[in-house]
Protein backbone atom coordinates (compact mmCIF):
# COMPACT_ATOMS: atom_id res chain seq x y z
CA UNK A 1 0.00 0.00 0.00
CA UNK A 2 2.82 2.22 1.15
CA UNK A 3 4.56 1.35 -2.55
CA UNK A 4 1.47 2.45 -4.23
CA UNK A 5 0.80 5.56 -2.33
CA UNK A 6 4.28 6.71 -2.48
CA UNK A 7 4.17 6.21 -6.82
CA UNK A 8 0.79 8.15 -7.07
CA UNK A 9 2.64 10.51 -4.75
CA UNK A 10 5.92 10.91 -7.32
CA UNK A 11 3.64 11.78 -9.82
CA UNK A 12 1.55 14.81 -7.96
CA UNK A 13 -1.94 13.46 -8.24
CA UNK A 14 -4.76 14.96 -7.05
CA UNK A 15 -5.98 12.07 -4.96
CA UNK A 16 -8.78 12.46 -2.24
CA UNK A 17 -9.36 10.34 -0.35
CA UNK A 18 -12.51 9.64 2.33
CA UNK A 19 -12.73 6.81 5.06
CA UNK A 20 -16.05 7.76 6.48
CA UNK A 21 -18.42 7.71 3.59
CA UNK A 22 -22.33 7.79 5.15
CA UNK A 23 -24.57 5.07 3.20
CA UNK A 24 -27.56 4.42 3.44
CA UNK A 25 -30.43 2.75 1.42
CA UNK A 26 -34.14 2.82 1.66
CA UNK A 27 -36.64 0.26 0.60
CA UNK A 28 -40.51 0.85 0.38
CA UNK A 29 -42.73 -1.98 -0.05
CA UNK A 30 -46.44 -1.95 0.68
CA UNK A 31 -45.63 -3.34 3.88
CA UNK A 32 -42.95 -2.10 5.27
CA UNK A 33 -40.05 0.62 4.57
CA UNK A 34 -36.76 -0.61 5.23
CA UNK A 35 -33.75 1.86 5.98
CA UNK A 36 -30.17 1.32 7.05
CA UNK A 37 -27.16 2.89 7.10
CA UNK A 38 -23.51 2.89 7.55
CA UNK A 39 -20.72 5.49 7.29
CA UNK A 40 -17.58 2.81 7.30
CA UNK A 41 -17.41 3.07 3.95
CA UNK A 42 -14.11 4.41 2.51
CA UNK A 43 -13.46 6.09 -1.21
CA UNK A 44 -10.60 7.94 -3.15
CA UNK A 45 -10.77 9.62 -6.57
CA UNK A 46 -8.12 11.02 -8.54
CA UNK A 47 -8.93 14.40 -10.05
CA UNK A 48 -6.16 14.09 -12.37
CA UNK A 49 -7.15 10.77 -13.84
CA UNK A 50 -11.22 10.87 -12.65
CA UNK A 51 -10.76 7.48 -11.00
CA UNK A 52 -13.27 7.21 -8.46
CA UNK A 53 -12.98 4.24 -6.22
CA UNK A 54 -15.51 3.35 -3.60
CA UNK A 55 -15.66 0.44 -1.23
CA UNK A 56 -18.02 -0.62 2.22
CA UNK A 57 -18.31 -3.98 4.11
CA UNK A 58 -21.81 -4.38 3.69
CA UNK A 59 -22.16 -5.99 7.19
CA UNK A 60 -21.41 -2.63 8.45
CA UNK A 61 -25.36 -1.45 7.44
CA UNK A 62 -27.06 -0.90 10.28
CA UNK A 63 -30.86 -1.66 10.23
CA UNK A 64 -33.66 -0.14 12.80
CA UNK A 65 -34.85 -3.74 13.42
CA UNK A 66 -31.44 -6.07 14.22
CA UNK A 67 -33.75 -9.30 13.29
CA UNK A 68 -33.85 -7.80 9.62
CA UNK A 69 -30.05 -7.24 9.85
CA UNK A 70 -29.43 -10.56 10.72
CA UNK A 71 -31.63 -11.57 7.64
CA UNK A 72 -29.92 -9.27 5.13
CA UNK A 73 -26.56 -10.42 6.08
CA UNK A 74 -27.46 -13.91 5.94
CA UNK A 75 -30.06 -14.09 3.13
CA UNK A 76 -30.10 -11.92 1.24
CA UNK A 77 -26.55 -10.45 0.84
CA UNK A 78 -24.89 -13.26 2.19
CA UNK A 79 -21.92 -11.33 3.56
CA UNK A 80 -19.69 -14.28 4.50
CA UNK A 81 -18.75 -14.93 0.71
CA UNK A 82 -19.54 -11.35 -0.03
CA UNK A 83 -18.27 -9.09 1.76
CA UNK A 84 -17.91 -5.98 0.64
CA UNK A 85 -19.14 -4.24 -1.91
CA UNK A 86 -16.99 -2.48 -4.25
CA UNK A 87 -17.47 0.23 -7.28
CA UNK A 88 -14.92 1.50 -9.50
CA UNK A 89 -15.36 4.24 -11.95
CA UNK A 90 -14.19 6.92 -13.49
CA UNK A 91 -15.59 10.74 -14.07
CA UNK A 92 -17.27 11.16 -17.63
CA UNK A 93 -15.46 15.10 -17.19
CA UNK A 94 -12.43 15.30 -14.96
CA UNK A 95 -11.08 18.23 -16.24
CA UNK A 96 -13.88 20.14 -15.43
CA UNK A 97 -13.50 20.18 -12.06
CA UNK A 98 -11.03 23.10 -12.25
CA UNK A 99 -10.85 25.03 -8.51
CA UNK A 100 -13.08 25.67 -5.56
CA UNK A 101 -16.91 25.25 -6.84
CA UNK A 102 -19.44 22.92 -7.14
CA UNK A 103 -20.32 20.46 -10.09
CA UNK A 104 -22.81 18.36 -11.27
CA UNK A 105 -20.65 15.37 -12.45
CA UNK A 106 -21.10 11.73 -14.11
CA UNK A 107 -19.65 8.93 -13.11
CA UNK A 108 -19.70 5.76 -14.86
CA UNK A 109 -18.41 1.97 -13.51
CA UNK A 110 -18.84 -0.99 -12.18
CA UNK A 111 -20.40 -1.81 -8.70
CA UNK A 112 -19.98 -4.79 -7.18
CA UNK A 113 -22.90 -5.84 -4.87
CA UNK A 114 -23.18 -9.83 -3.53
CA UNK A 115 -20.31 -10.90 -6.39
CA UNK A 116 -22.41 -9.74 -9.00
CA UNK A 117 -20.96 -6.66 -11.86
CA UNK A 118 -23.05 -4.35 -13.21
CA UNK A 119 -22.08 -1.22 -14.95
CA UNK A 120 -23.60 2.13 -13.96
CA UNK A 121 -23.97 5.69 -14.81
CA UNK A 122 -25.00 7.74 -12.05
CA UNK A 123 -25.14 11.25 -11.74
CA UNK A 124 -23.19 13.03 -8.43
CA UNK A 125 -22.28 16.49 -6.92
CA UNK A 126 -19.04 17.26 -6.27
CA UNK A 127 -17.96 20.34 -4.14
CA UNK A 128 -14.37 21.61 -4.23
CA UNK A 129 -13.86 23.80 -1.33
CA UNK A 130 -10.12 24.81 -0.64
CA UNK A 131 -8.40 21.10 -0.87
CA UNK A 132 -11.95 19.71 0.53
CA UNK A 133 -13.53 18.05 -1.53
CA UNK A 134 -17.63 16.38 -0.80
CA UNK A 135 -19.48 14.78 -3.11
CA UNK A 136 -23.05 13.30 -3.03
CA UNK A 137 -24.86 10.76 -4.91
CA UNK A 138 -28.43 9.20 -5.29
CA UNK A 139 -28.73 6.33 -7.28
CA UNK A 140 -30.85 3.12 -7.59
CA UNK A 141 -29.95 -0.53 -7.32
CA UNK A 142 -32.12 -3.13 -8.78
CA UNK A 143 -31.98 -6.44 -6.65
CA UNK A 144 -32.53 -8.65 -9.54
CA UNK A 145 -28.98 -7.06 -11.20
CA UNK A 146 -26.80 -8.29 -8.56
CA UNK A 147 -28.82 -11.27 -7.93
CA UNK A 148 -30.44 -10.49 -4.91
CA UNK A 149 -34.01 -13.04 -4.49
CA UNK A 150 -36.35 -11.94 -2.55
CA UNK A 151 -38.74 -14.90 -1.44
CA UNK A 152 -42.56 -14.60 -2.71
CA UNK A 153 -43.67 -14.95 0.99
CA UNK A 154 -42.25 -11.48 1.36
CA UNK A 155 -41.78 -9.46 -2.04
CA UNK A 156 -44.47 -7.23 -0.01
CA UNK A 157 -41.93 -6.23 2.45
CA UNK A 158 -39.07 -5.59 0.49
CA UNK A 159 -38.92 -3.90 -2.69
CA UNK A 160 -37.38 -4.82 -5.69
CA UNK A 161 -35.18 -1.48 -6.86
CA UNK A 162 -33.85 0.11 -3.29
CA UNK A 163 -33.09 3.81 -3.26
CA UNK A 164 -28.58 4.28 -2.21
CA UNK A 165 -27.75 7.97 -1.05
CA UNK A 166 -24.31 8.45 -0.73
CA UNK A 167 -22.64 11.55 1.10
CA UNK A 168 -18.41 11.85 1.69
CA UNK A 169 -16.27 14.11 2.64
CA UNK A 170 -12.77 14.00 1.68
CA UNK A 171 -9.54 14.98 1.66
CA UNK A 172 -6.48 15.53 0.01
CA UNK A 173 -3.80 13.10 0.39
CA UNK A 174 -0.78 14.80 1.78
CA UNK A 175 1.82 15.15 -1.17
CA UNK A 176 5.39 14.05 0.15
CA UNK B 1 8.20 21.01 -18.39
CA UNK B 2 8.49 19.11 -16.01
CA UNK B 3 5.10 18.63 -15.18
CA UNK B 4 3.72 17.35 -18.58
CA UNK B 5 6.44 15.19 -18.33
CA UNK B 6 4.78 13.42 -15.09
CA UNK B 7 1.91 13.80 -16.30
CA UNK B 8 1.86 12.19 -19.22
CA UNK B 9 4.40 9.15 -17.02
CA UNK B 10 1.18 8.84 -14.55
CA UNK B 11 -1.41 8.99 -17.73
CA UNK B 12 -0.10 6.39 -19.09
CA UNK B 13 0.61 4.10 -16.19
CA UNK B 14 -2.91 4.97 -14.88
CA UNK B 15 -4.74 3.76 -18.31
CA UNK B 16 -4.03 0.22 -17.12
CA UNK B 17 -4.39 0.53 -13.60
CA UNK B 18 -6.13 3.95 -12.55
CA UNK B 19 -9.17 1.74 -9.92
CA UNK B 20 -6.75 -0.37 -9.04
CA UNK B 21 -4.17 2.34 -7.53
CA UNK B 22 -7.06 3.70 -5.38
CA UNK B 23 -8.27 0.43 -3.90
CA UNK B 24 -4.82 -0.53 -2.74
CA UNK B 25 -4.96 2.77 -0.35
CA UNK B 26 -7.84 1.01 1.23
CA UNK B 27 -6.13 -2.40 1.53
CA UNK B 28 -5.68 -2.03 5.24
CA UNK B 29 -9.15 -1.83 6.13
CA UNK B 30 -9.62 -5.17 4.40
CA UNK B 31 -9.32 -7.48 7.31
CA UNK B 32 -11.23 -6.83 9.88
CA UNK B 33 -12.68 -9.50 12.33
CA UNK B 34 -16.04 -10.02 12.50
CA UNK B 35 -18.10 -12.36 14.87
CA UNK B 36 -19.70 -15.32 12.68
CA UNK B 37 -23.52 -14.74 12.86
CA UNK B 38 -26.63 -16.77 12.37
CA UNK B 39 -25.56 -20.16 13.68
CA UNK B 40 -28.58 -21.21 14.77
CA UNK B 41 -31.69 -19.32 13.50
CA UNK B 42 -33.49 -19.54 16.78
CA UNK B 43 -32.78 -19.07 20.31
CA UNK B 44 -33.36 -22.97 20.92
CA UNK B 45 -32.65 -26.15 18.66
CA UNK B 46 -35.52 -28.45 19.55
CA UNK B 47 -35.97 -29.30 22.93
CA UNK B 48 -32.28 -27.06 24.73
CA UNK B 49 -31.16 -23.92 23.79
CA UNK B 50 -28.67 -22.74 20.66
CA UNK B 51 -25.49 -19.88 21.88
CA UNK B 52 -28.34 -17.38 20.40
CA UNK B 53 -30.00 -14.84 21.99
CA UNK B 54 -32.23 -12.17 21.11
CA UNK B 55 -30.50 -8.98 20.08
CA UNK B 56 -31.26 -5.72 22.26
CA UNK B 57 -35.02 -4.71 22.70
CA UNK B 58 -36.03 -7.97 21.16
CA UNK B 59 -39.23 -9.41 22.23
CA UNK B 60 -39.77 -13.03 21.50
CA UNK B 61 -43.11 -14.50 21.78
CA UNK B 62 -42.83 -18.46 21.64
CA UNK B 63 -45.52 -20.89 21.77
CA UNK B 64 -44.22 -24.85 22.06
CA UNK B 65 -46.16 -27.84 22.10
CA UNK B 66 -45.90 -31.62 22.71
CA UNK B 67 -48.87 -34.05 21.31
CA UNK B 68 -49.29 -37.67 22.80
CA UNK B 69 -47.35 -40.99 21.48
CA UNK B 70 -47.67 -41.27 17.96
CA UNK B 71 -47.72 -45.19 18.03
CA UNK B 72 -47.46 -48.32 21.32
CA UNK B 73 -50.41 -48.15 23.29
CA UNK B 74 -51.28 -44.87 23.57
CA UNK B 75 -51.06 -43.94 20.15
CA UNK B 76 -52.17 -45.28 16.76
CA UNK B 77 -55.41 -44.27 14.79
CA UNK B 78 -57.95 -43.85 18.10
CA UNK B 79 -55.75 -40.68 18.97
CA UNK B 80 -55.20 -39.35 15.68
CA UNK B 81 -51.36 -40.28 16.59
CA UNK B 82 -51.26 -38.30 19.14
CA UNK B 83 -52.78 -35.26 18.28
CA UNK B 84 -55.70 -35.82 20.41
CA UNK B 85 -53.33 -35.71 23.54
CA UNK B 86 -50.86 -32.63 24.51
CA UNK B 87 -48.17 -33.85 27.09
CA UNK B 88 -46.92 -30.30 27.11
CA UNK B 89 -47.19 -26.70 26.35
CA UNK B 90 -44.96 -24.01 27.06
CA UNK B 91 -46.18 -20.18 26.43
CA UNK B 92 -43.28 -17.35 26.75
CA UNK B 93 -41.86 -13.73 26.52
CA UNK B 94 -38.33 -13.96 26.43
CA UNK B 95 -36.81 -10.53 25.69
CA UNK B 96 -32.95 -9.00 25.04
CA UNK B 97 -31.87 -6.70 27.51
CA UNK B 98 -28.68 -5.97 25.74
CA UNK B 99 -27.67 -7.91 22.21
CA UNK B 100 -25.64 -10.58 24.46
CA UNK B 101 -28.28 -11.17 27.44
CA UNK B 102 -32.01 -12.01 27.28
CA UNK B 103 -34.06 -13.24 29.85
CA UNK B 104 -37.47 -14.64 29.52
CA UNK B 105 -40.35 -15.59 31.94
CA UNK B 106 -42.77 -18.70 31.04
CA UNK B 107 -45.19 -20.93 32.00
CA UNK B 108 -45.87 -24.32 30.99
CA UNK B 109 -48.20 -27.12 31.89
CA UNK B 110 -45.24 -29.12 32.90
CA UNK B 111 -44.46 -33.24 32.24
CA UNK B 112 -43.12 -35.57 34.39
CA UNK B 113 -42.96 -35.25 38.59
CA UNK B 114 -44.36 -31.93 38.24
CA UNK B 115 -46.95 -29.96 36.89
CA UNK B 116 -48.18 -26.57 36.22
CA UNK B 117 -44.53 -24.95 36.04
CA UNK B 118 -43.61 -21.32 36.22
CA UNK B 119 -40.13 -20.01 34.49
CA UNK B 120 -37.67 -17.47 34.66
CA UNK B 121 -34.04 -17.58 32.55
CA UNK B 122 -31.31 -15.98 31.42
CA UNK B 123 -28.76 -16.52 29.06
CA UNK B 124 -25.96 -14.92 28.33
CA UNK B 125 -23.55 -15.14 25.24
CA UNK B 126 -19.71 -15.22 26.59
CA UNK B 127 -17.89 -15.98 23.48
CA UNK B 128 -18.35 -15.24 19.88
CA UNK B 129 -16.63 -16.89 17.42
CA UNK B 130 -15.18 -15.43 14.60
CA UNK B 131 -14.48 -15.56 10.22
CA UNK B 132 -10.83 -15.71 10.90
CA UNK B 133 -11.03 -18.46 13.75
CA UNK B 134 -9.14 -16.79 16.64
CA UNK B 135 -12.08 -17.43 18.43
CA UNK B 136 -12.86 -21.06 17.20
CA UNK B 137 -16.03 -21.47 19.23
CA UNK B 138 -18.98 -19.62 20.52
CA UNK B 139 -19.90 -19.89 24.40
CA UNK B 140 -23.95 -19.11 26.04
CA UNK B 141 -24.51 -19.78 29.84
CA UNK B 142 -28.10 -20.24 30.53
CA UNK B 143 -29.57 -20.80 33.59
CA UNK B 144 -33.37 -21.10 34.83
CA UNK B 145 -35.55 -21.57 37.98
CA UNK B 146 -38.82 -23.48 37.69
CA UNK B 147 -41.53 -23.16 40.07
CA UNK B 148 -44.32 -25.76 40.29
CA UNK B 149 -48.27 -24.13 41.09
CA UNK B 150 -49.55 -27.03 41.49
CA UNK B 151 -51.40 -27.98 44.60
CA UNK B 152 -49.61 -30.36 47.13
CA UNK B 153 -50.25 -34.00 47.34
CA UNK B 154 -51.91 -35.69 50.34
CA UNK B 155 -49.49 -38.61 49.89
CA UNK B 156 -46.28 -37.67 52.02
CA UNK B 157 -44.15 -39.70 49.79
CA UNK B 158 -45.08 -38.05 46.64
CA UNK B 159 -42.61 -35.88 44.75
CA UNK B 160 -45.67 -33.33 44.70
CA UNK B 161 -45.95 -33.14 48.16
CA UNK B 162 -44.49 -29.89 49.30
CA UNK B 163 -43.27 -29.50 52.42
CA UNK B 164 -41.65 -26.30 52.06
CA UNK B 165 -42.38 -23.92 49.42
CA UNK B 166 -38.69 -24.45 47.91
CA UNK B 167 -39.83 -27.95 47.28
CA UNK B 168 -41.91 -26.46 44.06
CA UNK B 169 -38.74 -25.65 42.78
CA UNK B 170 -35.81 -26.61 40.60
CA UNK B 171 -32.81 -25.24 38.42
CA UNK B 172 -30.88 -25.70 35.47
CA UNK B 173 -27.30 -24.36 34.52
CA UNK B 174 -25.74 -25.00 31.26
CA UNK B 175 -22.93 -23.82 28.82
CA UNK B 176 -23.85 -24.26 25.02
CA UNK B 177 -20.63 -24.64 23.13
CA UNK B 178 -21.44 -24.14 19.43
CA UNK B 179 -19.50 -23.67 16.07
CA UNK B 180 -20.63 -23.09 12.94
CA UNK B 181 -19.30 -25.13 9.80
CA UNK B 182 -18.85 -22.91 6.47
CA UNK B 183 -22.63 -21.66 6.07
CA UNK B 184 -24.36 -25.18 6.25
CA UNK B 185 -23.80 -26.69 9.62
CA UNK B 186 -23.86 -25.71 13.28
CA UNK B 187 -23.22 -27.93 15.78
CA UNK B 188 -23.23 -27.81 20.09
CA UNK B 189 -22.25 -29.64 23.06
CA UNK B 190 -24.05 -28.21 26.13
CA UNK B 191 -22.82 -29.71 29.26
CA UNK B 192 -25.67 -29.20 31.84
CA UNK B 193 -26.27 -29.42 35.23
CA UNK B 194 -29.88 -30.12 36.77
CA UNK B 195 -30.95 -29.90 40.13
CA UNK B 196 -34.70 -30.58 42.13
CA UNK B 197 -35.11 -29.68 45.28
CA UNK B 198 -37.40 -32.68 45.68
CA UNK B 199 -37.36 -35.81 43.95
CA UNK B 200 -38.62 -39.26 44.70
CA UNK B 201 -36.71 -41.82 46.56
CA UNK B 202 -33.38 -43.33 44.92
CA UNK B 203 -33.89 -40.50 42.39
CA UNK B 204 -31.34 -37.87 42.14
CA UNK B 205 -31.42 -34.44 43.40
CA UNK B 206 -27.91 -33.16 41.16
CA UNK B 207 -27.71 -34.30 37.82
CA UNK B 208 -25.42 -33.72 35.03
CA UNK B 209 -26.56 -34.28 31.65
CA UNK B 210 -24.37 -33.26 28.18
CA UNK B 211 -25.86 -32.20 25.15
CA UNK B 212 -25.43 -32.41 21.73
CA UNK B 213 -27.04 -31.18 18.54
CA UNK B 214 -26.83 -29.85 14.90
CA UNK B 215 -28.33 -27.67 12.09
CA UNK B 216 -27.96 -28.62 8.28
CA UNK B 217 -28.97 -25.79 6.45
CA UNK B 218 -30.83 -27.22 3.13
CA UNK B 219 -31.87 -23.92 2.07
CA UNK B 220 -31.90 -20.21 2.92
CA UNK B 221 -35.28 -20.66 4.73
CA UNK B 222 -35.24 -24.61 5.68
CA UNK B 223 -33.43 -26.73 8.14
CA UNK B 224 -32.52 -30.20 9.38
CA UNK B 225 -32.24 -30.05 13.13
CA UNK B 226 -31.50 -32.66 15.59
CA UNK B 227 -30.87 -33.05 19.40
CA UNK B 228 -29.89 -35.41 21.85
CA UNK B 229 -29.21 -35.30 25.67
CA UNK B 230 -27.06 -38.02 27.69
CA UNK B 231 -28.43 -37.20 31.33
CA UNK B 232 -25.95 -39.33 33.70
CA UNK B 233 -28.13 -40.71 35.80
CA UNK B 234 -26.54 -43.59 38.29
CA UNK B 235 -26.37 -47.04 38.22
CA UNK B 236 -28.28 -47.67 41.59
CA UNK B 237 -31.15 -45.03 40.51
CA UNK B 238 -31.29 -46.58 37.32
CA UNK B 239 -31.44 -50.26 38.71
CA UNK B 240 -33.41 -49.21 41.26
CA UNK B 241 -36.55 -47.82 38.85
CA UNK B 242 -36.33 -50.89 36.61
CA UNK B 243 -36.86 -52.82 39.52
CA UNK B 244 -40.52 -50.93 39.66
CA UNK B 245 -40.98 -51.52 36.04
CA UNK B 246 -39.98 -47.18 35.29
CA UNK B 247 -36.68 -47.13 32.62
CA UNK B 248 -35.52 -43.64 31.78
CA UNK B 249 -34.64 -42.58 28.39
CA UNK B 250 -31.96 -40.00 26.36
CA UNK B 251 -34.05 -37.71 24.85
CA UNK B 252 -33.91 -37.19 21.21
CA UNK B 253 -35.05 -35.18 18.86
CA UNK B 254 -35.31 -34.33 14.81
CA UNK B 255 -37.02 -31.92 13.06
CA UNK B 256 -37.32 -29.35 10.70
CA UNK B 257 -36.92 -25.67 11.18
CA UNK B 258 -38.21 -22.88 8.44
CA UNK B 259 -37.62 -19.04 8.82
CA UNK B 260 -40.04 -16.82 7.41
CA UNK B 261 -39.02 -13.38 8.41
CA UNK B 262 -39.66 -12.21 11.85
CA UNK B 263 -41.10 -15.96 12.75
CA UNK B 264 -38.87 -19.30 13.77
CA UNK B 265 -41.45 -22.51 13.09
CA UNK B 266 -39.76 -26.01 13.96
CA UNK B 267 -41.40 -29.03 13.38
CA UNK B 268 -40.05 -31.93 15.38
CA UNK B 269 -40.47 -35.66 16.21
CA UNK B 270 -39.09 -36.06 19.97
CA UNK B 271 -39.28 -38.92 22.96
CA UNK B 272 -39.11 -36.71 25.45
CA UNK B 273 -42.91 -35.10 26.51
CA UNK B 274 -41.65 -31.77 28.23
CA UNK B 275 -40.53 -28.85 26.77
CA UNK B 276 -38.32 -27.42 29.84
CA UNK B 277 -34.65 -29.04 30.96
CA UNK B 278 -35.71 -29.14 34.14
CA UNK B 279 -37.84 -32.12 33.26
CA UNK B 280 -36.77 -33.74 29.97
CA UNK B 281 -33.02 -34.38 30.49
CA UNK B 282 -33.66 -36.34 34.11
CA UNK B 283 -37.39 -37.72 33.72
CA UNK B 284 -37.94 -38.85 30.10
CA UNK B 285 -39.69 -42.56 30.01
CA UNK B 286 -40.94 -42.46 26.64
CA UNK B 287 -38.57 -44.91 24.26
CA UNK B 288 -38.51 -44.33 20.44
CA UNK B 289 -38.48 -47.53 19.75
CA UNK B 290 -41.65 -48.09 21.47
CA UNK B 291 -43.49 -46.02 19.44
CA UNK B 292 -43.52 -43.29 22.52
CA UNK B 293 -42.24 -40.29 20.02
CA UNK B 294 -44.21 -37.41 19.38
CA UNK B 295 -44.74 -34.87 17.07
CA UNK B 296 -44.31 -31.09 18.91
CA UNK B 297 -44.05 -27.87 17.41
CA UNK B 298 -42.22 -24.73 18.70
CA UNK B 299 -42.98 -20.93 17.43
CA UNK B 300 -41.35 -17.90 17.67
CA UNK B 301 -42.27 -14.55 16.67
CA UNK B 302 -39.59 -12.20 17.28
CA UNK B 303 -40.52 -8.43 17.45
CA UNK B 304 -37.68 -5.16 17.67
CA UNK B 305 -39.73 -2.58 20.61
CA UNK B 306 -38.57 1.04 20.87
CA UNK B 307 -36.80 0.09 17.38
CA UNK B 308 -37.60 4.12 16.29
CA UNK B 309 -36.09 5.51 19.43
CA UNK B 310 -32.82 3.34 19.20
CA UNK B 311 -32.69 3.93 15.83
CA UNK B 312 -32.51 8.04 16.02
CA UNK B 313 -29.22 7.68 18.59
Amino acid sequence: MAAALLAAHAYGQKIYSCRNVHLSFFSSAPLEDIEAKTDKGVSAINLETGAVYFKVPVNTFQFRKKLMQEHFNENYLETDKYPYAEFKGRLANPAALNGNGTYEVTVEGTLSIHGVDKTYREKGTITIQNGQLTSTSKFKVRLVDHKIKIPTLVIKNIAEVVDVTMQATYTLNAQK
Amino acid sequence: MKTICLLLISCSLCLAGRAQDLSKMFEDSAAVRQPVIGTFKSTRIIMGHSNETLKKHELDFRVAHRFGDIGGSFGGGKTAFGLDNSTDIRIAFEYGITDDLMVGISRAKGSGDLSQVFEGLAKYRVLKQTTDNQVPVSLSVFGNVTLSTMTSSADETAVSHFEEFTDRMTYVAQAIIARKFGDRLSLTLSPTYVHRNRVGYMDMNNMFALGGSGRIRLSKRLAFIAEYYYPFRSQSSKDYYKAQGIEFFNPLGAGLEIETGGHVFSVNFTNSTAILENQFIPETRASWLQGQFRWGFNISRRFSLFSKRDWKK
